[in-house]
């Protein structure tokens, strides 16, 4: 059970090899590897502090990574600033949403549009307010004034506008009710059914294993075990320990 | 009579104020640093075009788009020289990016001193005055206050309306946000320099017609502007042009009646009584 | 200066170690030794050396003052200032009204201006503290704008037109006069950065929220910090305004004279002890032979060295030093090992059973109500949890009970007794401990000191070093105790905050998202603290989001807050099958 399961590196989305990244002089990842094949969902299971943020932005180049190679359909992106692998085709739901609190709906869908082609822009609108019809209402209203549900799905909305090759969910559970929570994952489940590639961190195993086709778990920034979610369901009680809930 | 013709004048001045402060808040609002070189640069740009224009007769409104041009240049190459080195630095950030503005603040004045003196100048280009329906207008004032509307709308239409405008306020308002957008934040963070040097140039020129200005007065113009966009809310542009007109206006009637030396002070009153009270600025209040 | 040299020191020693005060480690006697070399060679000076040297020396020891005073206010204490000559301004010109219209001994008058001027800060601190950051630092620009105004309008000390002062000092007794100044800075400096009262300065600068909610007065901390920070610059304005014989209010107020000095301070190291020493040796020694050649560079030469000091070396000489391992600042009342723990039984506390009452409490930020009309005791010894999503008004609930937020509506009441009077520290003084969301630690002071700091409120020195390694030691970070708090892990880190609580003694512990961030190993010693927390008496609320699991069957109570309103109270099993709970909180399990 390790991360080189995926063999066909050509289909892989992403393949993150020998990743090492820390702030100062703390070093927070040591030595990740893991694939996300292409067209399939991937997570990331890991307790809080564990390094799964770190991980996204290793990934997404807002934290440099030290060492190690990160492979976005077979083009080295490790190193390269953040905006450039937002360009390359990252979609990136950051923890914490990170939304423009003083802008309205509207113009989170603009910014994140910027980078699809101008051509396929309103169609794309389209689709991802058809996802997400409660903001549909509100394109007006400025992002800060929004219930954290909506929030996430702004922020979700955001990343997809961009029309990514990979989207990247950093937990977006995080900080809401669990009735919320239940909402967001309900619909996050129609998103991930239409073929897209997807790594999502989560720290909810229920939900994780419910729509991955591969999962990775993460503890203190090192991968502790992977596998397909039916292998790790056999194994819960051990998947639990690690995730501490 | 009097009142009026007060408020005419405060609301004339008020605008000159709007001219002044918007380029430091377009700074704190991208970088959230405050650019205490922001008075350098305009009163090296004031005793820069009064110094062209004896020297040539040339009209000081064409140095505009000279003076626009190089300080867009000059801020940008400063900002990527002197600040970006400093953006991932975390919390110490604020205080060194104020030490490193600082230290510019006195580079820029000396190099003013040495180059045009230290003297007071002004240029007497606007010094006429109207009489409108009975009020006094001074024409320098009118052109200073339109002028200051007219910065303060290019800016609304830029950053809501056009691309590259709202790249600049998304990166405002959450940088990694704007990231995930891929907008190259650090070009931002240049821009927006780039752009409030310029502004600060453009204000210079103006306010040589309208103030008497000499190089060492750069400080007073720094905590003028950063009293307004203090006022206003760092970092809110609209809320400048509020606390502007607010500024311009108790000034204009504590110059009347408690004199010229209350008067210089009001400012730093302001600053600190306002901010003891009010510590989250005025455009929250209107909010 | 016919003292012994070495006799004196060795008095110095005896008298700073005999008491030996439980493990308080006294200044090294090298320090002392540079101290009694130093005080030699100053006497010795003036015998022997022309009037240029005395007059460099005379220079170096005025700016030294000077720069150890601004590191008292902004290196120490955090609150940057770009106006310290206001009380350079305000002692020379109390200095020269009291020549003018006094005959007293020019010494008294420098002991007067230097009273004057602590007087003067502690008026303006009043206001000018409530400032914070960059308001504070241009504040203070301001406030010396605003005082060569009124100086200038003036007339009983000259007005715009200035003073000319009658006699002039020797400058043997300038010298010496600033000599005593620069001692005077850097003891207080000393004093701030070894002293166990320090730390509650240096915990204002890291975290001035945390700071108070652990006992420290923060206000009347920063008034102390500012009033040390205007007692040298005042005494050197008197001294100097004498030797001009001449003063008004520009010279009095001249802002460079801050440039020059940030320059010095941030040269050598900002908020270290031998920094300002350091760099305005150099640097007035270097301008010297410097500015005879370009007198009409200083400044902007001076603004080229700030920038270039804060790109290529932000910690200044000193920052570089601490690489090499030297002049590394040693923890503050650090015994030479970990103290043996010994603590004598906690006196039974009188009071009344309910600990905590909230009564009706509404809080509202403009138009958001955090929290609509909430009500809820706690008794002694109990735990309690508190459920809620982010934003239902955990953060808030506790703000208000320990005073970080004024009520809108409504009361909090401590052991029957309202405190809605209260400020945070003397809350926590009487007993309300709390953590925070994201922990809050002092990042420059250590685990020990981060505790101890805590542990001093009411006590004598060596109780609170026993206090603080007991409190350490009951949630097992002994083997961390010398490492900053950046070097914990997340868990780690939340037990530091339960540690600082602990050391207050408190009756009530309030923790914010206590959980959060835990791993399952981690989460299990929380537990452990907060099962400690009740053998020891001690009422514990703790705010949770996600991991109800690992609260629910320890809590004796648990409440549901939900937008700001309490929707459930109970014990865990009842609250969490409560289907009001399920529909607005949990929601249904598809």
């Amino acid at each position: 059970m390790t991360a080189s399961t995926s063999s066909s590196g050509e289909t892989d989305a992403l393949r993150v090899e020998g990743l090492v990244a820390g702030f100062g002089d703390i070093t927070i990842l040591h030595d990740v590897s893991l694939a996300v094949p292409a067209g399939k969902v991937t997570v990331l299971l890991g307790a809080n502090g564990a390094g799964k943020t770190t991980l996204f932005r290793a990934i997404t180049g807002l934290v440099t990574p030290r060492a190690g190679s990160v492979k976005l359909f077979g083009d080295e992106i490790a190193g390269q600033a953040p905006h450039l692998i937002a360009r390359a085709g990252i979609g990136h739901v950051p923890s914490g949403r990170e939304l423009f609190p003083r802008m309205p709906v509207s113009a989170h869908l603009d910014l994140g549009g910027r980078l699809c082609p101008p051509d396929q822009r309103a169609a794309l609108r389209q689709r991802v307010l058809e996802l997400f019809p409660a903001i549909a209402e509100r394109l007006h209203q400025a992002a800060g004034t929004l219930s954290g549900g909506e929030q996430q799905m702004v922020a979700i909305a955001r990343a997809l506008m961009t029309n990514p090759r990979l989207l990247m969910l950093d937990e977006p559970s995080a900080g809401l009710a669990p009735k919320v929570v239940l909402s967001v994952f309900d619909a996050l489940g129609k998103l991930l059914n239409q073929g897209m590639s997807v790594l999502l961190a989560e720290q909810s195993m229920t939900f994780g294993l419910s729509v991955a086709s591969r999962a990775y778990i993460i503890r203190e920034g090192r991968i502790v075990l992977s596998g397909t979610p039916a292998e790790l369901s056999a194994e819960r009680s051990v998947v639990q320990a690690y995730l501490g809930a | 009579m009097i009142v009026l013709q007060l408020v005419v004048n405060g609301v004339l001045l008020g605008g000159t104020y709007i001219l002044l402060a918007q380029g430091l808040n377009l700074v704190f609002g991208v970088m959230g640093i405050v650019n205490l070189a922001h008075g350098s640069i305009i009163t090296f740009v004031g005793v820069f075009t009064y110094w062209v224009v004896t020297q040539t007769n040339l009209n000081p409104l064409l140095l505009l788009p000279l003076v626009f041009v190089v300080a867009l240049v000059v801020g940008g190459v400063l900002q990527r020289l002197l600040l970006e080195p400093l953006a991932k630095l975390g919390n110490r950030r604020e205080l060194l990016s104020l030490m490193v503005t600082f230290g510019l603040s006195y580079v820029i004045v000396e190099m003013a001193i040495n180059l045009f003196g230290s003297q007071y100048v002004s240029l007497p280009n606007l010094q006429e005055t109207w009489t409108v329906a009975g009020l006094a207008v001074n024409e320098a004032l009118v052109v200073a206050g339109v002028l200051g509307a007219v910065i303060s709308g290019c800016l609304h239409v830029w950053l809501h309306y056009t691309a590259s405008g709202k790249a600049l306020l998304a990166t405002s308002q959450n940088a990694t946000g704007a990231v995930t957008c891929g907008i190259d934040v650090r070009r931002m963070r240049g821009i927006s320099f780039a752009i409030g040097s310029a502004l600060a140039a453009i204000a210079g020129v103006l306010l040589i017609l309208i103030l008497p200005l000499s190089a060492p007065t750069a400080d007073t113009l720094t905590i003028l502007a950063f009293v307004i966009v203090a006022l206003g809310g760092l970092g809110d542009y609209k809320g400048a042009v509020f606390a502007g007109l607010l500024l311009g206006l108790v000034q204009s009637g504590v110059g009347y009646y408690l004199g010229g030396d209350v008067e210089v002070i009001v400012p730093y009153l302001l600053l600190i009584g306002f901010m003891v009270l009010r510590p989250q600025g005025l455009g929250q209040a209107a909010r | 200066m016919n003292l012994d040299a070495r006799q004196v020191g060795q008095w110095i020693e005896r008298r700073l170690s005999a008491p030996a005060s439980a493990g308080v480690s006294g200044p090294r006697p090298l320090s002392i030794g540079i101290l009694i070399a130093l005080i030699v060679c100053a006497g010795s000076v003036p015998l022997v050396t022309s009037a240029y040297i005395l007059q460099l020396a005379t220079d170096l020891l005025t700016f030294a003052a000077l720069a150890y005073s601004w590191n008292v206010i902004s290196g120490c204490t955090g609150y940057l200032s770009f106006g310290q000559v206001s009380f350079f301004g305000i002692g020379a010109y109390a200095t020269a009204a009291l020549v003018m219209h006094t005959s007293v001994p020019w010494y008294v008058d420098a002991v007067i201006g230097a009273t004057i001027g602590g007087v003067s800060a502690a008026l303006l601190g009043t206001i000018m503290l409530r400032l914070r950051g960059i308001m504070f630092a241009l504040g203070m620009l301001g406030l010396a704008r605003i005082l060569m105004v009124v100086f200038s309008n003036w007339d009983f000390i000259g007005g715009a037109a200035g003073l000319t002062l009658p006699a002039q000092l020797t400058p043997v007794a300038v010298y010496l006069a600033m000599w005593v100044a620069a001692l005077a800075a850097f003891g207080l400096n000393y004093f701030l950065l070894r002293s166990q009262w320090g730390l509650s300065v240096i915990g204002v600068r890291d975290e001035e929220v945390a700071a108070a909610a652990i006992g420290v007065p923060t206000s009347w901390a920063k008034t102390v910090a500012f009033i040390m920070s205007a007692l040298a610059p005042a005494a050197v304005g008197g001294l100097v305004a004498w030797n001009r014989s001449f003063i008004d209010p520009p010279s009095a107020f001249d802002p460079t004279l801050d440039l020059q000095v940030i320059v010095f301070a941030l040269f050598g190291g900002i908020g270290t002890l031998w920094g300002p020493a350091l760099g305005t040796v150099i640097l007035v020694i270097v301008g010297e032979q410097f500015w005879a050649y370009l007198p009409e560079l200083q400044l902007a030469l001076y603004g080229v060295l700030v920038i270039a000091v804060v790109l290529a070396f932000p910690g200044g000489i000193v920052g570089v030093a601490n690489r090499f391992g030297w002049l590394r600042r040693r923890p503050v009342a650090a015994p030479a090992v970990f103290p043996i723990v010994s603590r004598p039984p906690r006196p039974a506390t009188p009071g009344s059973d309910t600990i905590i009452e909230v009564r009706d409490l509404t809080v509202r930020f403009g138009g958001l109500v955090a929290l609509n009309n909430v009500s809820l005791a706690v008794r002694r010894g109990e735990m309690v949890s508190i459920i809620g999503a982010n934003g239902a008004g955990k953060t808030t609930l506790f703000n208000a009970i320990t005073g970080f937020v004024k009520p809108s509506e409504g009361g909090v009441f401590y052991q029957g007794k309202s405190v809605s009077d209260i400020p945070s520290h003397r809350r926590a003084h009487q007993g309300i401990a709390r953590t925070f969301q994201i922990p809050r630690l002092m990042e420059s002071l250590t685990v020990w000191e981060n505790t101890l700091l805590a542990a001093r409120h009411g006590r004598r020195k060596d109780a609170a070093v026993e206090q603080a390694a007991w409190a350490l030691h009951t949630v097992k970070l002994d083997n961390l105790w010398l490492e900053p708090p950046g070097k914990l892990s997340p868990g780690q880190q939340r037990r530091l905050e339960m540690a600082r609580a602990l050391a207050l003694d408190p009756t009530v512990i309030l923790l914010d998202e206590v959980m959060a961030g835990m791993t399952r190993d981690e989460q299990g010693e929380i537990r452990e603290v907060l099962r400690h927390f009740r053998d020891l008496g001690v009422a514990a609320v703790a705010g949770v989001e996600h991991i109800i699991a690992a609260i629910a069957d320890i809590s004796d109570r648990m409440i549901v807050l939900d937008r700001g309103k309490k929707i459930a109270e109970g014990v865990p099993e009842a609250v969490l099958r409560d289907p009001v709970v399920i529909e607005s909180y949990l929601g249904k399990v598809s």
